[in-house]
């Protein structure tokens, strides 16, 4: 297994059981309360993560481009949130978001000068159509969503 | 009729389109950054840039969070497994292309779908099914 598919793995490891907490979050909570303490998990995380060498060895890009991702993500998440209120469609609309990848695929050849393998090709489609379709969540009388009784564990 | 839905599937569409083009050119920046900075270096400014949004958000609830137990522990619970995995990520970043490790990290769903099978008792449905087949034979051809 290649170095970064390791890591790559650990990322969805994680992330996948993150899942199943936002499930059993947002049936106790509104999510933009969640999102809050969300922010409070990272901020507990920094202490572990500061060193005392952390500001002196970065650079003025890596910090521009590090806060820029911070308040990227952040903003994607929140026009997601906007999305399904506007009426958007939960089935439509989040299978269509986990399509963000391919932005990066095409800045990543555009700007990075990337050249995948047809091999690295082939498991890019294959990836992108399985996430999309993994998101893909029917819920019985869509438009009533919020009136559906939730389950509690 | 068709020109009295359009406003209404805009209302939405817009947003989403934004979302995807946010999380997409965070996915360049990411692997910029994991050049030169470290994977902790990475998570600190990422929690620092999220901050400015968090705060708005807090200001927009009127500093009524809902404090429900078990909401705050998963909640809290969230941002520690998201910033762990976020290390796993820019290690990947770092170490393959852009545009293989941002399509394979969007997988995450599978294990969301299993866990949800085992765990809360939802069932897949058929396109979520074939989501899985194709989410696992993506890892298995880019390990070869």
């Amino acid at each position: 297994m290649t170095s970064w598919l390791g890591y790559a793995c650990i990322a969805i490891t994680l992330w996948g059981i993150v899942g199943l907490f936002q499930k059993l979050g947002t049936n106790r909570m509104p999510a933009r309360s969640l999102v809050i303490w969300l922010t409070a998990g990272f901020l507990m995380l920094l202490p572990f993560f500061w060193s005392p060498g952390t500001w002196s060895s970065l650079s003025g890009k890596a910090v521009a481009v590090g806060l820029l991702g911070g308040l990227l993500n952040g903003l994607g998440s929140w026009a997601l949130f906007v999305a399904l209120e506007n009426g958007g469609k939960a089935s439509v609309v989040v299978p269509m978001t986990a399509l963000y990848p391919l932005v990066t695929v095409g800045l990543a050849i555009a700007f990075l000068k990337e050249r995948p393998t047809p091999l690295e090709w082939l498991g890019i489609i294959v990836a992108l159509a399985g996430g999309a379709m993994l998101s893909y969540e029917t819920v019985p009388g869509e438009t009533a969503q919020s009136a559906q009784p939730e389950r509690n564990v | 009729m068709a020109q009295n839905k359009a406003p209404s599937s805009r209302a939405w569409l817009i947003p989403a389109l934004l979302c995807i083009l946010c999380w997409g050119v965070w996915g360049l920046l990411v692997k910029i950054g994991s050049d030169t900075a470290s994977p902790e270096q990475l998570q600190i400014l990422f929690t620092l840039g999220l901050l400015p949004l968090s705060l708005f958000m807090l200001f927009r609830l009127r500093l009524k969070v809902d404090r429900n137990t078990g909401g705050v522990i998963y909640g809290v619970l969230n941002g520690v497994f998201t910033g762990f995995g976020l290390l796993a990520y820019y290690a990947a970043m770092h170490r393959g292309k852009a545009s293989v490790v941002g399509p394979v990290t969007g997988l995450f769903p599978l294990l969301t779908v299993a866990l949800a099978f085992l765990v809360l008792r939802e069932r897949l449905n058929r396109v979520q099914a074939g989501g899985v087949a194709l989410a696992l034979a993506a890892v298995v051809i880019l390990s070869i």
